[in-house]
C-alpha cells in the first residue's frame, strides 16, 4: 500500500541519520513546493554543489544542522550565498542570450571534469533520497526562472513508490502550467516529461484506477497530517480560486512564495514580509480575526495605561514590551499561544488580488492616504453584517470596564512595583513555557494525531507486535506499532481499540477518544469500545457524551439490551440511564462488567460512595484487573479518600508496573493532599514512561511552583526529563 | 448531584463539586488559611457573559456555593467560559494570558485576583 511505502521510506531515511522531517509525504511536498523549514540561505547553498563533495553523506548540507533558524532571522542575515553560488545565480538570472548559452553549456558538460571554481547546476545527488529528490526538484523549479529547457541530471535510484510518482507527476504538471503560462503547451509538456522521465516516472498513467485511488489516499493523509482544516483541501481551494483569476500571474516565483506562505513557510515568508512590510501590516489588519482585533484594542488601552507609569524599571520590563507589541499587532495570542503576527492565508490572497485589480496603486498608498481610521471605515463598508458581528462582539467584552478598572488600580497603587514585577516575571515564565509547549490546537480535537517517526511502519504484522508490546507493558512502543497497524488497515477495529486503550493507560485521553471513535466507526456496537469512550469522556468531564456511550453500551449488550426501551430517546436523562443499569445489575449480579459500567456512571453523577461500592463488587469478581483497581483509586481520590486511593493505585501498579495513568494519579493524590514534593516524583516517573502526557507536565509545573522548586521550572518547561529524574528519583 | 439535571452540562460544575469536598480536607483548610479571600466565578457555557452560572468559592469560610455572593462584595469576580475555566484550573492556561486575551474578565482587587492560581483547585484523578 502506498501509505505504508511512503512512511517506511521515512523509517529508512531516519536510520541514515537525517534529522529532517521523517514524513516522506511532507518532504515530498517540501521538495515540490520549496522546503518550508529551511532558510533561504540553506536552500541557496544546496542548489549549486561543487563536485568536490565526497559521497559519504556529509554532502547533505543543511540536514545535519538543527532547524534552528528563528523566524525572522533571515532579516539579520541578508542573502549571501557562497561566492560560487552568487556568481552562478547572477549569470543565470541575468540570462541574456550569451549568458544563457554559457549556463546551458555548463549544464551539458559532464560533471566530473569541472574545475572547482565552476559551479554546476547540478542537484546534490548524494545523501538520503529525500534530500536528493528535494534538490532535484528545486532545480526543476529554478529552470522556470530562465525559461530554459530543463535538462535533468542523472539520479541514483530513489526507490519512489507509485504514490510518490503519481504525486510528483500531478503536482509538477499543475505547477509547470503556472510557471510557463507564457509558453506553449508543447514546451510545458517537454519540461514535465524531462522531469518525469529522469525520475523514471511514466507520464502515461493518468487514468483513474488503482493508481488514482492511491493518490486519493495520499491526499487524505495529507489532509490528516496538516491539521484537518474544515472544508476542501486548502491547496485545492487555492488552485480553484487562482484559476478564477487569470489576471497577471506571470511571475512564477510569487506563486511559489504565496503557496509556501499558505503552508507556513518561514524562510520565504519572511522575505516576502520584509519586502512588503507595508502590505503585510495592512494585510494583517485585514486578515486579523475578530479576537485579534479585540485583543489588540484591549492591549492598546492597557498599554496606554501602563505607559503612564513612569517607573523606568517597569517601562523596560518584558511585560510592558509584551503589551506594547501586542497592542501594535506585532504578536498575537492564539489558542493560548503567543505567535508573531503572521499573515493569514485568506487575507494574503485578498491582498494579492486587490493589488492586481487596483492597477498599480498599492495598499500602502491607500493605507496612508486614508489614515489610521480609513481602513476601519473600509472594513466596515466591505464587510457589512460581518462587521456588525464583531463590533457587537467587541462591545460585549466590556473592554472599557476592565481597562478602567485596571487604570484605577494602577492609579491607587494597588498594582505597585512589586506586583508589576510579579506580573512581568509571570510573563517571562509564560513565554518560556510557550516555546517549550508543543503546538496542539483545539481544532485537532477528535482527530487522531499520528507520530512522526514510526519504526513499525513496514513491519509484517504490526498488530501482533503491538499486542505483544502492550502485554509487556511497553505502552509508548505499543502505540507506535498499533499506529502502524491502523495505517496499514484503517478498518481494523481491534487495532484502533487497542490503540485507544494504550493511550488511556498512557494518560492521554484526547488520543484515546480519537482512536476509540475510529474503532467505533468500524465496529459501532463493540462493548469495550463503548465503555472506553464512556470512561474517557467522564475523565474529560464531558458528561453528556459519556452518558451517551454508557447508554449505548447497555443498549448493544446481548443480555441487557432488553432492559432499554427499543427507541433511543432524543435526550438522555441521567436518572433513566441509572435505572436501566440497576435493572441490569439485578439481572446478573455476577457479571463484573455491569458493575464496572455502573461505577463509571456513578462517577458521572458524583455519587462516589455508590461508585466505590460498584467497583469493589467488580473487583471481587475480577481481582487482577489493574484498570479496575485504578478506577477504584481514582474514584476514591475524587471523593477525597486519598489514603485509600493510594493503596488502590499501588495494587494497580503491582499488576502493571508501567501503568502511566496510575503513576500520574498517584502524583495527583499527593498534590491534592498538599504533598507537592512527593507528587513531583510520581509525575516525573509517569513522564519518564510517556513524555507525551501533557496533563502530567502541567501538573508537574504546578507542583514545582507549590513546592518552591522554581529552580526546576526551566527543566520542566524544556521537558528535560534526565535532569528531572536525577533531581527527583522515586 | 444526580437529580440536578441542568447542571450536568457544565464541566466546571464537576470541578466545583470536587472543590467543595477538597476544602474539607487538611490541604483545603490550609488553602483557606493561606488565601483568605472570597472569589465569585461567573461561568458561561459557550460565550463569555451569556447564560452564566455563578459560583462562590469562599476561601475565608472554606465553602463553595452556587449563586452570587450575598454577604457584601467578593474580593474578586472572574468571568470566563466553561472550557477556559477548566483549562485555567488544570494549569493549561495562564490566567494572566486569559486576562490579556479578554478570555477572562476580572472585577475587584487585582492583588486578590493574582492569588487565584491553578494550585487552589484539586486535580481530578482519571479512571
Amino acid at each position: 500500500m502506498a501509505m505504508r511505502e511512503l512512511v517506511s521510506g521515512g523509517a529508512a531515511c531516519a536510520t541514515s541519520g537525517s534529522s529532517s522531517s521523517s514524513n516522506p509525504l511532507g518532504s515530498l511536498a517540501n521538495a515540490l513546493l520549496g522546503s518550508s523549514s529551511k532558510t533561504q540561505q540553506e536552500r541557496l547553498r544546496e542548489i549549486p554543489t561543487s563536485t568536490a563533495i565526497p559521497s559519504d553523506g556529509s554532502a547533505s548540507v543543511g540536514t545535519g544542522e538543527p532547524l534552528s533558524g528563528l523566524p525572522g532571522s533571515e532579516l539579520d542575515h541578508p542573502l549571501q550565498p557562497n561566492a560560487q553560488g552568487s556568481e552562478f545565480l547572477r549569470g543565470f538570472r541575468s540570462a541574456d542570450q550569451h549568458g544563457l548559452a554559457d549556463v546551458w553549456d555548463d549544464i551539458q558538460r559532464p560533471q566530473v571534469n569541472f574545475p572547482p571554481e565552476h559551479v554546476l547546476r547540478q542537484p546534490d545527488t548524494n545523501g538520503p533520497p529525500q534530500r536528493v529528490l528535494s534538490s532535484f526538484l528545486h532545480s526543476f523549479v529554478n529552470s522556470s526562472h530562465g525559461g530554459i529547457p530543463f535538462c535533468p541530471a542523472t539520479l541514483p535510484v530513489l526507490g519512489l513508490s507509485a504514490g510518490d510518482k503519481q504525486c510528483i507527476r500531478d503536482r509538477s504538471s499543475i505547477m509547470a502550467r503556472h510557471f510557463f503560462a507564457d509558453k506553449s503547451e508543447d514546451f510545458i509538456n517537454a519540461q514535465v516529461n524531462a522531469l518525469l522521465s529522469s525520475l523514471e516516472i511514466d507520464n502515461d498513467i493518468r487514468a483513474p484506477g488503482p493508481a488514482f485511488k492511491r493518490y486519493q489516499e495520499l491526499e487524505k493523509y495529507w489532509h490528516e497530517t496538516h491539521g484537518m482544516r474544515p472544508g476542501p483541501n486548502p491547496a485545492d481551494g487555492w488552485v480553484a480560486e487562482f484559476a478564477q483569476h487569470p489576471v497577471g500571474h506571470g511571475d512564477p516565483s510569487t506563486w511559489v512564495q504565496s503557496f509556501e506562505q499558505e503552508h507556513g513557510a518561514n524562510g520565504w515568508a519572511s522575505e516576502f514580509e520584509h519586502e512588503h512590510a507595508q502590505l503585510a501590516s495592512m494585510d494583517h489588519i485585514r486578515g486579523a480575526t475578530m479576537p485579534h482585533l479585540a485583543a489588540m484594542e484591549q492591549t492598546r488601552m492597557l498599554a496606554n495605561t501602563l505607559a503612564q507609569n513612569n517607573d523606568p524599571k517597569f517601562q523596560n520590563s518584558k511585560f510592558f514590551q509584551f503589551v506594547s507589541k501586542m497592542s501594535r499587532g506585532e504578536i498575537t495570542v492564539e489558542d493560548n499561544q503567543i505567535k508573531p503576527a503572521t499573515l493569514s492565508a485568506p487575507g494574503d490572497w485578498a491582498t494579492e488580488y486587490q493589488q492586481q485589480y487596483s492597477g498599480g496603486q498599492t495598499w500602502a498608498d491607500q493605507f496612508l492616504s486614508k489614515g489610521p481610521n480609513g481602513w476601519v471605515d473600509e472594513f466596515a463598508s466591505e464587510r457589512g453584517h460581518v462587521d456588525d458581528g464583531w463590533v457587537n462582539e467587541f462591545s460585549k467584552l466590556h473592554v472599557n470596564d476592565w481597562a478602567e478598572e485596571f487604570g484605577r488600580q494602577v492609579g491607587e497603587g494597588t498594582f505597585g512595583d512589586s506586583s508589576a514585577d510579579n506580573w512581568a516575571s509571570a510573563y517571562d515564565e509564560y513565554l518560556n513555557e510557550q516555546t517549550a509547549l508543543k503546538q496542539q490546537s483545539e481544532s485537532s480535537r477528535g482527530v487522531y494525531v499520528f507520530s512522526d517517526l514510526n519504526p513499525y511502519v513496514g513491519h509484517p504484522n504490526p498488530l501482533k507486535e503491538g499486542q505483544e508490546l502492550f502485554r509487556k507493558g511497553l505502552l509508548s512502543e505499543a502505540v507506535l506499532a498499533l499506529e502502524a497497524e491502523v495505517l496499514k488497515n484503517p478498518d481494523n477495529a481491534e487495532g484502533w481499540r487497542l490503540l485507544g486503550i494504550a493511550h488511556a493507560e498512557n494518560d492521554d485521553d484526547q488520543q484515546a477518544i480519537a482512536a476509540m471513535m475510529r474503532a467505533q466507526e468500524v465496529d459501532p456496537t463493540n462493548l469495550e469500545v463503548l465503555l472506553a469512550l464512556g470512561v474517557s469522556h467522564t475523565n474529560e468531564l464531558e458528561q453528556a457524551a459519556a452518558l451517551k456511550y454508557l447508554y449505548s453500551w447497555l443498549r448493544h449488550h446481548p443480555k441487557y439490551g432488553t432492559v432499554v426501551p427499543p427507541n433511543q430517546p432524543d435526550s438522555l436523562y441521567y436518572g433513566d440511564v441509572a435505572t436501566y443499569f440497576s435493572d441490569a445489575a439485578r439481572m446478573s449480579p455476577d457479571d463484573a462488567d455491569v458493575h464496572i459500567v455502573l461505577g463509571v456512571l456513578y462517577n458521572l453523577s458524583r455519587e462516589y460512595d455508590k461508585a466505590i461500592e460498584s467497583f469493589q463488587t467488580a473487583l471481587k469478581l475480577k481481582p487482577r484487573d489493574y484498570s479496575l483497581w485504578n478506577k477504584l483509586g481514582a474514584t476514591q481520590a475524587n471523593s477525597v479518600q486519598s489514603a485509600d486511593a493510594i493503596l488502590a493505585y499501588q495494587q494497580a501498579l503491582d499488576l502493571k508496573p508501567n501503568y502511566v495513568r496510575a503513576w500520574a494519579n498517584m502524583g495527583i493524590s499527593y498534590a491534592n493532599q498538599g504533598m507537592y514534593e512527593e507528587s513531583i516524583r510520581y509525575y516525573v516517573r509517569a513522564l519518564a514512561m510517556n513524555p507525551k502526557a501533557d496533563n502530567a507536565w502541567q501538573y508537574l509545573r504546578i507542583s514545582l511552583s507549590c513546592a518552591s522548586r522554581n529552580d526546576m521550572l526551566e527543566a520542566c518547561d524544556s521537558r528535560n526529563l534526565d535532569f528531572l529524574q536525577k533531581e527527583f528519583p522515586l | 448531584m444526580a437529580s440536578d439535571e441542568k447542571s450536568v452540562q457544565l464541566k466546571s460544575d464537576a470541578l466545583m463539586e470536587q472543590m467543595k469536598l477538597h476544602l474539607t480536607t487538611d490541604a483545603g483548610k490550609a488553602l483557606t488559611k493561606k488565601i483568605g479571600l472570597v472569589y465569585q466565578l461567573n461561568i458561561a457555557p459557550k460565550k463569555l457573559g451569556f447564560n452564566e452560572e455563578f459560583y462562590v468559592v469562599d476561601l475565608k469560610k472554606g465553602e463553595v456555593k452556587k449563586g452570587t455572593y450575598e454577604d457584601g462584595k467578593p474580593d474578586a469576580t472572574f468571568s470566563f467560559t466553561d472550557n477556559d475555566f477548566i483549562k485555567i484550573a488544570a494549569g493549561k492556561m495562564n490566567p494572566q494570558i486569559a486576562f490579556m486575551r479578554g478570555a477572562m474578565k476580572i472585577k475587584g482587587s487585582i492583588s486578590a485576583a493574582q492569588k487565584f492560581t491553578p494550585d487552589i483547585f484539586p486535580k481530578p484523578a482519571k479512571m
